[in-house]
């Protein structure tokens, strides 16, 4: 299941940063809500730590959308779908694999919306900036194995970005405030009680969410239309 | 299921007058609460409708749990009745809460655990029925739906916990004197009837355009 | 036997595909199956390929003693546009846990006549070419049950020999091969068995001999796709599957 999850995961990654657009298109979006949103700022204003946190988790999660949709939309070109359900390897190897691009995939977009939340909202990175890193990978694959999961769902739709978005976004919402809080820890500098609470609950997250994608996926990714 | 569905109008119309018994049983019987006055009074229809859907969401998931391991069409089709009947009761509690809210604290809509949890729990359950909805294989639906069936309970209490941890405001808890407690179980209790009673309409209801697709197919068979 | 159908039915929603077909597949043999559009063919394949589960009815593989490797050649071909005819082929391989060394890829697409286009996408193939690096791809692994569908499409003489000769030699390896085509009679002297689906159901399953003895009993509407069907469905680029 490994070797299939890798093969498919390479083979992904080739595909979205070769034909470019896919992730391309996930990053603007990103990049343009975080520019958006620093319109609502007189200049010379600064957006709160918490309003600026919030903004660049909404960025990750529209970005995720977006990159799940298109790993997805990958295997529908042309039917591949069918031949990845008949490959012998076990169906999670495909969760697995979409999981990992689409880590990179988010990580790599991340990398931009940070900076563009320090420039365009007027945030600094205080000493607590392990804490953020740490909520990011923690948050990140909680996303990506739900996201892997429920990208499946929308294979064959009309509209699947805007499906998988209400589907997905109050789903996450445990991660996206514990995201928040800790954001907004490290750009303003001052952790309030509950640090490790709000860790417990995103581990929490990404262990239900791993072990139900696990143990769902096939249900959900097979070659029917 | 099929066996008490015949007592489906009946547990109905008689959860329905229960309910405007009970009626007397709240601004009658039970006193009113010293400090939050009239208002709190909202809260014995309010916590029945909580609750039952709250429940609905379990069996939502229970029934979800045994669509998948049997592939048995029955428990696609309760999940489907009691999302619809959950989102509903949910959608209810959200707005007796906020009235409460507005007349006790002078806010529409304040950040407590509980209630962030039940607009969340509207949010996904929602969506739940807008997948139900879409134009697919019946059995994909059905599989696709149980996924996110179980997935959206999986994540209820990760909501509540981490609403619970955003902002640590309760509702001030009320010690309720015994005619309080009286009448909360009298007004739960009626709901049950009339939440069995809409569940096994609406099951029922799915249940039959199966049934004709299912004897449709039957006669396909047969036929020579 | 390499595969066995028993009381096969498929629905699509309330609408019976068919009912009641039981076929076998040998190895070491070719079974043509035919039918009107419609009938079915794609969905039986399917069915065959455990792609889809059928509504009614037992698949069984090698008399159940073991999983037997299939390959199927569907509507659709299974190619990557952005990627090369060659890291199409090695991306399958690799999924089917096939290590092979770069000979047999290279091999392989000098079979189907592609050498001089491995380093190129995909998405530059025309249909011809495309159709024949998704041969290579089914054909490369050696699978003991070989499903094709309509795997003619979109080839032009030349391709048409080449496809021949690739089913002679799986055969020949002992592959059995179920081979959906539209046009029976001139592929008919390539098979040693004959399945016809017609009126939702099994028309005729039996050797050619049998076939082309009984053939004048047999419902028209199975024995042949009108031409001017089979135009259409070339110009629509294949049928909905």
């Amino acid at each position: 299941m490994l070797k299939a999850a890798l093969l498919i995961a390479s083979k992904d990654l080739r595909l979205t940063m070769g034909r470019g657009s896919g992730l391309l298109q996930a990053l603007l979006l990103g990049l343009l809500l975080i520019f958006v949103f620093s319109l609502s700022l007189t200049p010379g204003q600064r957006m709160s730590a918490q309003g600026a946190a919030a903004i660049f988790w909404m960025a990750s999660a529209f970005c995720q959308v977006l990159i799940f949709s298109t790993l997805y939309g990958l295997e529908e070109i042309n039917g591949q779908r069918q031949g990845l359900v008949l490959a012998p390897s076990p169906a999670q190897g495909v969760w697995l694999g979409k999981a990992l691009a689409g880590l990179c995939l988010l990580v790599a977009s991340q990398t931009l919306f940070l900076p563009a939340t320090i420039v365009f909202l007027g945030q600094e990175i205080s000493d607590l900036w392990r804490l953020g890193l740490a909520i990011v990978i923690i948050g990140d694959i909680g996303i990506v194995a739900i996201g892997s999961l429920l990208g499946a769902l929308s294979q064959g739709q009309s509209a699947r970005e805007s499906l998988l978005s209400i589907v997905l976004f109050p789903l996450l919402a445990p991660l996206f405030l514990g995201g928040i809080r800790i954001g907004s820890a490290v750009f303003s500098g001052k952790l309030s009680e509950g640090a490790d609470g709000w860790f417990g609950i995103a581990l929490a997250f990404d262990a239900i969410f791993v072990a139900s994608a696990l143990a769902l996926f096939p249900s959900v990714y097979n070659a029917e239309e | 299921m099929a066996g008490l569905y015949p007592l489906a109008p009946f547990l109905a119309l008689a959860g329905g007058f229960l309910l405007a018994a009970c009626q007397w049983l709240i601004l009658v019987y039970a006193p009113t609460e010293a400090t939050l006055g009239l208002p709190q009074k909202i809260f014995y229809l309010h916590l029945p409708l909580a609750w039952w859907g709250l429940f609905s969401f379990f069996l939502v998931f229970i029934a979800s749990g045994a669509y998948l391991a049997s592939r048995k069409r029955f428990w696609d089709v309760l999940a489907g009745a009691a999302a619809e009947i959950g989102l509903a009761l949910a959608a209810l509690a959200l707005i007796s809460g906020a009235i409460w809210a507005k007349t006790s604290w002078g806010l529409w809509w304040t950040w407590d655990a509980r209630l962030t949890t039940t607009l969340v729990m509207c949010f996904i359950y929602a969506g739940y029925l807008v997948v139900r909805g879409m134009d697919m294989q019946p059995d994909r639906r059905a599989r696709i739906a149980a996924v996110l069936g179980i997935v959206a309970f999986l994540d209820v209490p990760l909501v509540f916990f981490s609403a619970r941890l955003w902002s640590y405001i309760h509702p001030p808890s009320i010690s309720l004197e015994p005619e309080m407690k009286h009448t909360l179980v009298a007004c739960i209790a009626s709901f049950a009837l009339l939440w069995l009673g809409l569940l096994l309409f609406r099951w029922r209801l799915a249940q039959d355009a199966i049934n004709l697709e299912e004897t449709t197919k039957e006669r396909l068979m047969r036929r020579e | 036997m390499l595969l066995q159908l028993r009381d096969i039915a498929r629905f699509y929603g309330s609408r019976l595909v068919f009912k009641g077909v039981s076929l076998g597949v040998r190895r070491q043999s070719v079974t043509l199956l035919a039918g009107a559009n419609g009938a079915g063919k794609s969905t039986l394949l399917k069915i065959m390929a455990g792609l889809i589960r059928p509504s009614a009815g037992d698949i069984l593989m090698d008399d159940g003693k073991e999983a037997v490797s299939v390959g199927f050649l569907g509507h659709m071909t299974f190619l990557y546009p952005e990627l090369s005819a060659m890291e199409n082929l090695r991306f399958w391989a690799k999924l089917h846990r096939l290590a092979l060394p770069l000979s047999s890829f290279e091999d392989m697409l000098e079979r189907v006549d592609l050498s001089a286009f491995a380093g190129e996408k995909a998405k530059s193939f025309s249909r011809g070419m495309a159709q024949r690096l998704n041969l290579a791809r089914v054909f490369l692994p050696r699978p003991a049950l070989l499903l094709l569908d309509e795997p003619g499409t979109g080839l032009d003489t030349r391709s048409t020999a080449i496809l021949h000769r690739e089913i002679a030699s799986a055969k020949a390896d002992g592959a059995g091969i179920v081979w959906i085509t539209h046009s029976l009679e001139d592929d008919i002297a390539r098979a040693d068995t004959v399945a016809l689906l017609a009126d939702r159901r099994l028309a005729f399953s039996g050797s050619v001999e049998d076939y082309k003895r009984r053939r004048g009993a047999l419902p028209t509407s199975a024995i042949e796709a009108r031409p001017d069907d089979v135009n259409t469905r070339m110009a629509g680029g294949g049928e909905p599957c």
